[in-house]
């Protein structure tokens, strides 16, 4: 067998490069979505080659998919219940009640691809918040998340969520921990069948990462990406 | 027959050291989602931990319809579904 072969993991140049390819496959195929962006970070990082752009791959303000259905109408209610109510002094109150109570708004994401220097594998981070700003914590954000892949993936123990530093902003981001990654890669990226020139590249490392991490998040990639990593 | 959305023939591939299943071919609806192949091969193989992937390639959305992933990632009439269990220290 080719067990000599590859560990799952990546250098940060192949990092950067198939950051690059994944943000503008995405670009071409996800128009109306927000768009993966790089962030160059402002220090240099030993790990970083000297010709090399030190930074991270971000995707901002993402509405989740399967939410943006779900939650869209909750305003109707908000009308009615102000309605019954004829005296506008009461109004106020009212609004602020309903914030408590709905307390949804519109739940944005901030995913992070950041690169891991000890795991060697690209890390996601993450934060939620609603319309106004207010961040949201980790059992809100649990509700969110599409329940058949995030326990499938959780109880597996592929990835777990836990609050670490986010290595370039310094401040506390959930983020989906990169202890199994390079072990599900391996298996994604090197079917003991497939010959060695079925490989993928590494430039496709990110569309097969994303199309699990992104099941998280309910965040499906076009199957138009998922064809460019697929052997024919 | 003409109406029904077509069946799909599903065949499951164990990598690594997950169990092999007796029967290793199903056929499946094409409306069905994904996860129903997922659930199959959980109950089959009694655990939860389970990673399925195709084509060596990617890990789809549980969300995904049969037929989609047929249409773009099957070939010989069939799908190829890869499984493997979890990592030992799981």
């Amino acid at each position: 067998m080719m067990s000599e072969s590859w560990d799952g993991t990546l250098s940060f140049t192949e990092f950067f490069v198939a950051a690059s390819n994944f943000s503008e496959q995405w670009r071409k195929l996800n128009s109306s979505l927000p768009q993966w962006t790089w962030i160059p970070s402002p220090k240099r990082r030993p790990w970083v080659p000297t010709n090399d752009q030190a930074g991270y791959l971000a995707l901002e303000n993402m509405i989740l998919p399967r939410l943006s259905k779900g939650n869209a109408h909750h305003k109707s209610d908000v009308a009615e219940t102000e309605e019954c109510c004829s005296d506008y002094e009461d109004e106020a109150v009212d609004t602020a009640v309903v914030v408590l109570n709905d307390g949804s708004g519109e739940h944005r994401y901030d995913l992070h691809a950041v690169y891991s220097v000890s795991y060697r594998v690209p890390v996601l981070y993450f934060r939620a918040y609603r319309n106004d700003g207010q961040p949201l914590l980790l059992d809100v954000i649990e509700k969110d998340f599409s329940i058949d892949s995030a326990q499938l993936l959780t109880r597996a123990k592929w990835t777990f969520i836990t609050q670490e530093e986010h290595p370039e902003l310094r401040r506390p981001w959930y983020m989906l921990h990169p202890c199994g990654t390079s072990e599900w890669m391996t298996l994604l990226l090197s079917s003991d069948v497939s010959s060695a020139q079925d490989r993928i590249p590494r430039e496709k490392y990110l569309l097969s990462w994303f199309s699990v991490v992104g099941q998280v998040f309910g965040i499906k990639l076009h199957l138009e990406m998922l064809n460019l990593v697929a052997p024919q | 027959m003409a109406s029904e959305t077509q069946k799909v023939v599903v065949h499951l591939r164990a990598t690594g050291d997950a169990p092999i299943l007796k029967q290793s071919k199903f056929k499946i609806g094409g409306d069905e989602k994904f996860i129903k192949v997922i659930d199959f091969l959980r109950r089959q193989l009694h655990r939860e931990t389970l990673f399925v992937y195709l084509n060596s390639a990617f890990s789809p959305n549980p969300d995904e319809l049969v037929t989609d992933l047929y249409n773009n990632f099957g070939f010989d009439g069939k799908l190829v579904v890869n499984y493997a269990c979890s990592m030992a220290w799981g």
